[in-house]
């Protein structure tokens, strides 16, 4: 006889308002991604498993290209590599006719080893190192000046050549939508951008050719980019008519948004995340609109980022225990990890010392999964969808996800829409392609595979499980602690 | 305390009005609740006065379970029951 899927004999408290169990809304079941069964992928390379669907990433950059190119002549768009560096992913982009932008010399080694060439690398980022700026300027990179200390460093290289050498402004502004970025390049509302560029025009060989501008990321606000597009137009044309020169390029950076969802964001995705049309209106609308009568429309690099690869991404986990929880919030994990108010009873509740216990019936699920956040860096920003990926065994309630690492911070999800679970059932995390592999970190565990599903369906590994000797390999054992009982003047 | 020695069922228990759904309302108290399935199973059993090597078995016939699992689970359980002054 089938018997039927197991849960635990379970009783809860029904109450009203915010403990009802509805209001987080259904997960829809994932059992296959891009067609592949989850538990024959698991089967095949094990849980945790990261998988990249290669048609989701193809379709996102073609569709972004359709809604840039369908409305301005010159676009080019440049994978943001820090984005995911994986080298098959890198390759994906460039097949699709993206060149590279990168922000440090690893980087840079690594588009060229992807067989970008120095002219197809546009250089970013606070600090380029001596070795790699040097080669980026051999190789005709397009570099983007940060910085007067990099401003000096390329003036010098360039009057060693003897040769001019064009160069991109990096700039911050305000659009009134969100932080401003200052940390990177020059202010423009101030003037410090203009004065720069007047005195590379004066003193250096440095011929100002484009400026730069990356606002932020994840902009739902598709209005930040007008703001910011006219703010590097009123620069580019004070610019020139310095005379500094044409320019020739615009670059707008990255910041589109995925279909992520912030934490505390109250739009679900499909209803917040601005449409590439919608982005490519208000960049390319407004140069179209404000760029001089007359004057060639400047060439445009956009290095959009999560928007290209984040949906693509999915990790597959899998329950390794179920443990019942208070609801009280004051006694969540996040109490002690600092949002939200803290008391001293608070702090201790979260760490286990006094708690009361909590009333029976007011319990929640809870599970600890086999992958914890420092594989989900993004987590601490954005929350990920957790499907179920096997058949529920009950109705969906608020469960807490916690990953498998030994601290009290590593929750996943506070509060996700999950049925029962039991150990052994997989869970597919979502989306997760942008940031979160680049950004991970080897910490108790071995960090998971990688595979991408082609369109027919074929599995690829593109990044095997880490082993011992990943971690252990560039350490060395000082001679006298090879052997195991003292033996110098130690 | 051993609330399952007699065949009778705790009064609180009898009192309680249960759904097919897992639905509990607790005429004591006012209180409702949800119960999973196996729990409702559980319940249903303590109000007909079965042991608990009776609900592990009940358990373990219709839900795919090993019976040391159930047995932990169905403890857990009955100790909740107790929390609630049900038992
Ligand atoms: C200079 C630059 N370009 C592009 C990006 C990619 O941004 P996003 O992933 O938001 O599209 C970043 C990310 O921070 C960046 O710093």
């Amino acid at each position: 006889m089938n018997k039927e899927p197991y849960t635990p004999p379970s009783i809860r408290r029904v109450s009203q308002g915010s403990a009802n169990p509805q209001r987080l809304g259904r997960v829809p079941v994932m059992d296959s991604i891009d067609g592949v069964p989850v538990a024959d992928l698991i089967r095949q390379h094990g849980s945790p498993l990261f998988v990249f669907s290669e048609s989701n990433l193809r379709d996102k950059i073609r569709e972004a290209r359709e809604a840039f190119e369908s409305v301005y002549p010159e676009v080019q768009f440049a994978w943001s590599y820090k984005t995911n560096y994986l080298n098959a992913i890198c390759r994906l982009f460039h097949q699709e006719g993206s060149i590279a932008e990168v922000v440090s010399g690893f980087e840079y080694e690594k588009a060229r080893s992807n067989g970008m060439p120095g002219d197809k690398i546009i250089f970013n980022g606070p600090w380029k190192d001596p070795k790699s700026l040097r080669r980026a300027v051999e190789e005709g990179a397009m570099i983007q000046i940060d910085n007067r200390d990099e401003m000096l460093a390329l003036a010098r290289i360039a009057d060693e050549r003897k040769a001019d050498l064009p160069v991109g402004v990096r700039i911050h502004v305000d659009t009134g939508t969100h932080a401003v970025w200052s940390k990177f390049g020059f202010s423009v509302e101030d003037g410090e951008a203009l004065r720069v560029i007047r005195w590379m025009r004066d003193h250096t060989r440095l011929k100002v050719r484009g400026i730069h501008c990356h606002a932020g990321t994840f902009l739902l606000d598709a209005n930040a980019y007008v703001i910011a597009t006219e703010k590097v137009i009123e620069l580019a044309v004070s610019s020139e008519e310095s005379g500094a020169g044409v320019i020739e390029y615009l670059n707008l950076g990255g910041g589109f948004a995925s279909r992520a969802r912030l934490h505390g964001q109250y739009l679900p995705p499909e209803q917040a995340t601005p449409s590439f049309d919608a982005y490519a209106e208000a960049i390319c609308g407004t140069i179209k609109r404000r760029w001089p009568s007359g004057h060639k429309l400047p060439k445009l690099f956009l290095e959009t980022g999560r928007a290209m690869v984040d949906e693509a991404g999915y990790l597959i986990s899998s329950v390794v225990a179920v443990k019942q929880r208070s609801m009280d919030p004051a006694a969540s994990s996040l109490a002690a990890y600092g949002k939200g108010a803290v008391t001293p009873g608070n702090v201790l509740g979260a760490y286990g010392k006094g708690a009361v216990p909590a009333a029976v019936g007011t319990q929640r699920n809870a599970v600890v999964l086999d992958a914890g956040i420092n594989i989900l860096y993004t987590s601490a920003w954005y929350q990920p969808t957790i499907h179920p990926a096997s058949t529920p065994a009950s109705a969906a309630q608020p469960t807490t996800v916690y990953g498998c690492l030994c601290m009290n911070i590593d929750v996943i999800r506070e509060e996700a829409s999950l049925p029962d679970l039991k150990a052994g059932d997989p869970v597919v995390l979502h989306p997760v392609g942008a940031y979160n592999l680049t950004q991970s970190m080897q910490f108790i565990t071995y960090r998971p595979a990688v595979v991408m599903i082609d369109p027919d369906c074929g599995v690829h590994l593109i990044r095997r499980r880490e082993v011992l000797e990943d971690v252990q390999g560039p350490e060395e054992i000082p001679d006298h602690l090879m052997e195991k009982i003292l033996s110098t003047k130690f | 305390m051993n609330p399952l020695s007699s065949s009778e069922p705790p009064s609180r228990l009898a009192d309680l009005m249960l759904n097919d759904r897992g639905f509990a309302f607790d005429p004591n108290t006012g209180e409702s609740y949800q119960l999973s399935t196996t729990g409702l199973a559980c319940l249903r059993g303590l109000q007909q006065g079965a042991s608990v090597d009776e609900l592990v078995d009940r358990i373990t016939e219709r839900w795919e379970v090993d019976p040391i699992a159930a047995r932990c689970d169905v403890d857990a359980f009955l100790w909740d029951l107790q929390q609630l002054s049900w038992l």
